[in-house]
């Protein structure tokens, strides 16, 4: 049997004794905790499975579960929509096209934050004065004060902030589809549709589904769009579970509770990524 | 020439030497001073100063930070404790006390200048009636308003809760807006919401509650009534506006009055200088001599009692509690002070004195709601529903929920 090199173990354990140390172990602390009533500090005592019994009867959790799925599914769609959208125009031979993706990008590389503020300005001052002149009343008050209507706020902030990303990586699939198949196609007679419908889209369908999982998981995660824009107001209509915990968490001294909801939260998240992998990789096409 | 250099070399060596070992015998002590007040940081660097002067071996850092309450409950977490705090005097400073790691400041001699209304307030927070801080400085709710706005219409400061209403529908009728209220940012409606409460909500209301010997159903009815009832005298979309665009929109003369905390009277008058404005305490009940002004512990100093220079730590704290150090704070600050003989005199606020005299002082009502229950949002969602039942409800199962916990 050949020797294996030493070299590829200094290249892996010491990252395995980071990731470990400072991602592995916390995350077990934290489910250690959960079975706990540990505030944050001081002393505390085993309680078994109570906090994820209360968990269960918890209507605030609820709320906010289904808040964050509506946020999350909302906004995957429409954000693949938009940047599937804009790679395509961005692939073809357009003009100033490295200026477009540039400035396409400088979103996502903005913090969500700083942009949060800015938003938060347009929604409060800029859009209601378009409102009153055009004399829509909907529009006329600010939007993050309405409990209906709040959440769209946080989706408008989150589809213009993320799309940068997803369009990157689009086009990148884009960039992998061979021209030839389109000159075939166009010979065979295929117009613009049906080029799209059965070249394109079957060949970056393995572009779709990492975009797919990436944007849902980050979306599920969101904390730091309704924390510039609402803080989960107006009441609970837009509080996240990241943002429930982190509230009830650190401010409400509720730790080992909510890290028995961060416990469930990671297995849900866990689970939806791991469906959406299967399930859209059954329908990936190699030529 | 290369003798010379090399004895140079040498006498540099021993002059560092020398200096270093200085350094060393000095032994500066290092402190730090954790507070949670962004608008006394400049308050707190010109007192620190003034003291390192007096002390030049001890070091104060000061350490402020946003969301400072959350990032010292991560600290506590850790273990990393701060040498010296300034915290707010509220649920988790009664926490934190809870939890055992502060000094027990019972037989400190400083202790007693300070007024023992705010020392009760601050031990009620916590278990037992041990003192783990020393109150500094106290607040209040107040209603602001425009003295000049007040004077074109004849206006006086009304005294009852009939006379508040009358005076609010009297400005309307002369297409005055009577609030300004900034109901987007959730804690800003915790300001009237505490005069309501601490007015109406009757004695011992949170032991009782507690025990599970009375409910907010049976308690709060009126309180949120008359909450609700401010909503008709704001300004056009009461849920669109913060703190920050409320400051700027009394400032700027949009509105005859603010329901805000004394904290919010510096940054209106950094935005606007000239304005003229006073202060009242929000007349809750409709005999006059029974209303209460709502005032709670702003700053309490404390220590952790197992800092590695304690003796350096107390210093400190005793050097801000000082009347003259005292004075110079809430002359700052325009807040009040919780030390003994030392009166706020700011003209803006001449109005509140009387209640400080006469001890009609109600500590602040929410400081006593779990934090779990986040009540502000669970407020703000009733005044956009309007169902005072559902409302009361919910919050009672939300009080028995975090209890359970």
């Amino acid at each position: 049997m050949k020797k294996t090199s030493s070299i590829f173990y200094w290249m892996t354990i010491p990252a395995f004794i980071l990731f470990f140390v400072f991602h592995t172990l916390p995350a077990l602390q934290g489910i250690f905790y959960s079975f706990t009533d540990y505030i944050g500090f001081g002393d505390y005592g085993f309680v078994g499975f109570r906090n994820f019994i209360n968990l269960l009867n918890d209507g605030r959790a609820f709320d906010a579960y289904i808040f964050t799925f509506k946020f999350a599914i909302v906004s995957t769609i429409i954000v693949n929509i938009l940047s599937l959208l804009i790679a395509l125009g961005l692939n073809a031979k357009i003009k100033f096209k490295d200026t477009f993706r540039a400035i396409y990008f400088v979103p996502y590389m903005l913090s969500i934050l700083v942009v949060g503020y800015i938003f938060n300005h347009i929604f409060t001052f800029i859009v209601p004065e378009i409102g009153r002149n055009l004399g829509i009343d909907i529009l006329s008050k600010n939007i993050l004060g309405n409990m209906d209507l709040a959440w769209v706020g946080v989706v408008i902030l989150a589809v213009w902030n993320s799309s940068g990303f997803n369009t990157l990586l689009y086009l990148s699939g884009l960039q992998t589809v061979p021209d030839e198949l389109y000159e075939v196609a166009k010979i065979d007679g295929a117009g613009k549709w049906d080029q799209f419908k059965h070249i394109t889209f079957p060949l970056i369908a393995p572009f779709f589904t990492i975009n797919i999982v990436i944007s849902m998981r980050g979306f599920l995660m969101v904390f730091d769009h309704i924390m510039a824009l609402t803080q989960g107001g107006p009441g609970r209509a837009t509080e996240s579970i990241t943002l429930l915990i982190y509230n009830g968490g650190f401010m409400g001294g509720e730790f080992a509770y909510q890290t028995a909801n961060a416990v469930v939260f990671l297995i849900v998240v866990l689970s939806i990524s791991l469906f959406q992998i299967k399930v859209l990789q059954k329908r990936e096409v190699d030529y | 020439m290369k003798s010379l250099s090399s004895i140079m070399t040498v006498v540099l060596v021993l002059v560092m030497l020398v200096g270093l070992s200085a350094a060393g015998f000095a032994q500066e002590v290092e402190l730090e001073f954790f507070q949670n007040k962004r608008e006394a940081v400049e308050t707190f660097d010109k007192l620190i100063e003034k003291f390192e002067e007096e002390n030049p071996n001890i070091d104060i850092e000061q350490n402020h930070v946003p969301e400072a309450e959350t990032v010292l409950k991560s600290r506590l977490a850790k273990n990393n404790i701060p040498d010296i705090m300034g915290l707010g005097g509220n649920f988790t400073y009664g926490q934190i006390a809870d939890a055992g790691i502060l000094k027990n400041f019972d037989q400190a001699s400083y202790l007693s200048n300070t007024q023992t209304a705010y020392q009760e307030m601050l031990q009620d927070l916590h278990e037992g009636s041990t003192n783990y801080g020393v109150p500094y400085t106290a607040n209040a709710n107040t209603v602001l308003y425009n003295k000049d706005k007040f004077e074109e219409l004849g206006l006086d400061i009304p005294q009852t809760w009939d006379e508040f209403i009358e005076t609010a529908e009297t400005i309307q009728e002369n297409d005055g807006t009577p609030f300004y209220l900034t109901f987007k940012d959730a804690w800003t409606i915790m300001v009237p919401w505490n005069f309501l409460a601490a007015n109406l909500h009757g004695e011992n209301f949170i032991e009782e509650r507690t025990e599970n010997e009375t409910t907010f159903k049976s308690r709060y009815e009126e309180v949120s009534e008359k909450l609700y009832k401010l909503l008709d005298y704001g300004q056009d979309d009461v849920f669109g506006f913060g703190y920050d665009q409320g400051n700027q929109a009394f400032a700027n003369g949009e509105s005859f009055m603010y329901i805000q905390g004394v904290w919010a009277i510096n940054p209106i008058l950094e935005s606007n200088p000239d304005l003229n404005l006073g202060a009242f305490a929000m007349p809750v009940v409709n005999d006059a001599e029974e209303n209460m002004l709502v005032s709670g512990v702003d700053t309490v100093l404390t220590m952790n009692k197992n800092t590695d220079h304690p003796e350096a730590a107390e210093k400190f704290i005793q050097f801000l509690l000082e009347e003259e150090n005292a004075q110079f704070y809430i002359d700052e600050q325009m807040t009040f002070s919780a030390v003994e003989n030392v009166f706020q005199e700011d003209p803006t606020v001449v109005d509140l004195k009387t209640y400080f005299e006469s001890g009609k002082i109600a500590p602040f009502p929410d400081h006593y709601y779990p934090s779990g229950m986040q009540v502000p949002n669970l407020i703000q969602g009733f005044l956009h529903e309007g169902d005072v039942e559902e409302f009361l409800n919910t919050l009672d199962s939300e009080w028995n929920k975090v209890q359970s916990r």
